[in-house]
């Protein structure tokens, strides 16, 4: 589904990442984890097309991605969600998810046509937003939803775009544990329907998910495997120091 | 649609009240002029300090081949609109390269190179004396020499160009414009390709603002370098926000009050802009969503929220 060929990138004289050889799964869950500034975030970035490799390349299904920006990899069916919350603030619940539906037609360079009248765009906002629990807020503002309502938006959005990959940069990031425990829940519940690739700080979370994890160290793969051999791992558990204990 | 309508009977009735259709025409031309910049910042979020370089390219270019051609206004006012449209396509792909403040500076700075070039090219802009003996053409038989004619005509043009932008706000073309405004990255990461939409509606704005600019050579017959200069494209941001840039009414509302204002105050007292500018400051300070958001309570919600 999505493998990566000697990734790269520098910034200056520093690899943030270095040489990754990665191979995403079809219908898998895969995590990334790793110590702070082990380089996921960067790996993450140039996953979805924020970053340009240094050298390096990316395919997507059987299609070299590696040159192409943001917006065509999210055409082609690469979703990503942020690590911090980042909707529409100013825009209702519903338009929010209205309008990833609406990006994945060709009606928007429609002046004439009115955006409520798009009967297909509007019936997928509103089954995504029932999945997420979140057709009763539809009016409300997306910066009036709480925050763990709001990181769930957030997904919504992801999803709405109708991906085939989804890629998910710590969803649980500054949330309480609660709503951390129902946004988990929310995952597994659609984890199934799609190839994840996941990075998470929040062991819990991903020993519960993942059925593939793969373990960064200094911008390079430490480990792979499946959460059992990483938890059993020895340089993995060196790495973190045995500061944070990996069973859950 | 109740407030179109309203809006139309009110610009219908206004020569019948008020009595000065040359100064009605001019809120008119300047308002249609707000409602285009408020494309860009109400809507899209991009603050255009240049808006008057596509009016005067407009006004310059309805004028020359009203004077050249002897060309039909319909024609002219055609050929304003391609020239707003086109000249504000190619200073938004350039000025949208800059973050931030810089795009702004780089409209501005367009602004004033467009200013120095009318000012220079005297054979096509009469320079600083303007462009004089402008004819104003009847439509269909119907002579518009007439001051009161001629508002009827740029009112029906008006409300015409007014009632499309409505229908493009509420289109999936204006709904991304709403998602680039809000935020831009994640408009990015759902797939929308932000560039072409943000040249797409420099030009629709150009288009609108080249138009007013064909309307208003045609109403005094004459273009003076003022309708390309920086005066008039700082007026146009001071109209849009005492107005509020939540609604493109609220761009009218201003751009009429401007108008009303700059007029009748600069008969009492040479320093009127002084107290233009103590109301600026209360609008801003106070009514953050413009005068219209003490009408509609959307567009306050959304202005504060």
């Amino acid at each position: 589904m999505l493998r990566t060929r000697e990734l790269t990138k520098r910034f200056g004289a520093h690899a943030a990442v270095d040489g990754v050889d990665l191979t995403i799964r079809p219908g898998t869950l895969h995590a990334i984890i790793g110590p702070n500034g082990a380089g996921k975030t960067t790996l993450f970035n140039l996953l979805s097309g924020e970053l340009r490799p240094t050298a390096g390349s990316i395919a997507f299904g059987d299609r070299d991605v590696t040159q192409l920006d943001a917006t065509s990899r999210s055409q082609l069916g690469m979703g990503r969600s942020f690590q911090r919350t980042n909707v529409f603030p100013k825009l209702t619940v519903f338009e929010n998810v209205r309008l990833a539906a609406q990006s994945r037609t060709g009606d928007s360079f429609a002046l004439w046509r009115s955006a409520s009248a798009l009967a297909a765009v509007n019936a997928r906002a509103e089954r995504v937003l029932d999945e997420f629990g979140l057709l009763g807020y539809r009016s409300q503002l997306a910066s009036e939803l709480a925050g763990g309502d709001q990181r769930l938006l957030e997904l919504a959005i992801t999803l709405a775009t109708d991906p085939v990959l989804l890629l998910l940069d710590e969803p649980s990031q500054g949330l309480s544990p609660e709503d951390a425990r129902r946004l988990i829940d929310r995952i597994g519940t659609f984890a199934q329907r799609y190839t994840i690739v996941l990075i998470e700080h929040n062991m819990p979370l991903v020993m519960r998910l993942a059925e593939e994890i793969t373990v960064m160290n200094f911008g390079r793969i430490l480990a792979h495997g499946t959460p059992n051999e990483i938890r059993a791992n020895a340089d993995v558990r060196a790495a973190y120091l045995g500061t944070r204990p990996l069973s859950s | 649609m109740r407030r179109f309508a309203l809006l139309a009977a009110i610009v219908a009735l206004a020569p019948l009240v008020l009595r000065y259709p040359e100064l009605e025409t001019q809120i008119l031309t300047f308002g249609l002029l707000a409602v285009a910049f408020n494309l860009l910042l109400g809507e899209m979020g991009f603050l255009s300090f240049g808006q008057a370089t596509f009016n005067g390219v407009g006004a310059y270019a309805a004028a020359r081949v009203l004077i050249d051609a002897h060309a039909a206004l319909p024609l002219a006012l055609v050929v304003a609109i391609a020239a707003g449209a086109v000249t504000a396509a190619i200073i938004g792909a350039l000025a949208i390269t800059g973050r931030g403040v810089y795009g702004v500076m780089l409209t501005f700075a367009f602004n004033e190179m467009a200013y120095y070039a009318a000012f220079q090219w005297r054979a096509v802009t009469g320079g600083d004396n303007g462009l004089s003996g402008v004819p104003r053409p009847g439509i269909f038989g119907i002579a518009l020499d007439d001051p009161t004619r001629y508002y009827y005509f740029t009112a029906l043009v008006v409300l015409l160009a007014f009632a499309a932008v409505l229908r493009m706000n509420d289109s999936p073309f204006g709904a991304v414009l709403r998602a680039i405004r809000e935020n831009e990255e994640r408009a990015r990461a759902i797939g929308f390709s932000v560039r072409h939409f943000k040249v797409t509606a420099f030009a629709i704005s150009g288009a609108l603002s080249g138009l007013a600019g064909g309307l208003y050579a045609g109403l005094y017959r004459f273009v003076p370098l003022q309708a390309i200069d920086l005066d008039t494209s700082t007026n146009v941001v001071i109209a849009a926000l005492l107005g509020g840039t939540g609604s493109p009414y609220g761009a009218l509302l201003g751009a009429a009050i401007f108008t009303v204002l700059s007029n009748s105050l600069s008969h009492v007292w040479s320093h009127w802009p002084l107290i233009f500018g103590l109301v600026f400051c209360a609008v801003v300070l106070f009514f953050r969503g413009g005068l219209w958001s003490l009408v509609d309570r959307r567009s306050r919600r959304a202005a504060h929220a």
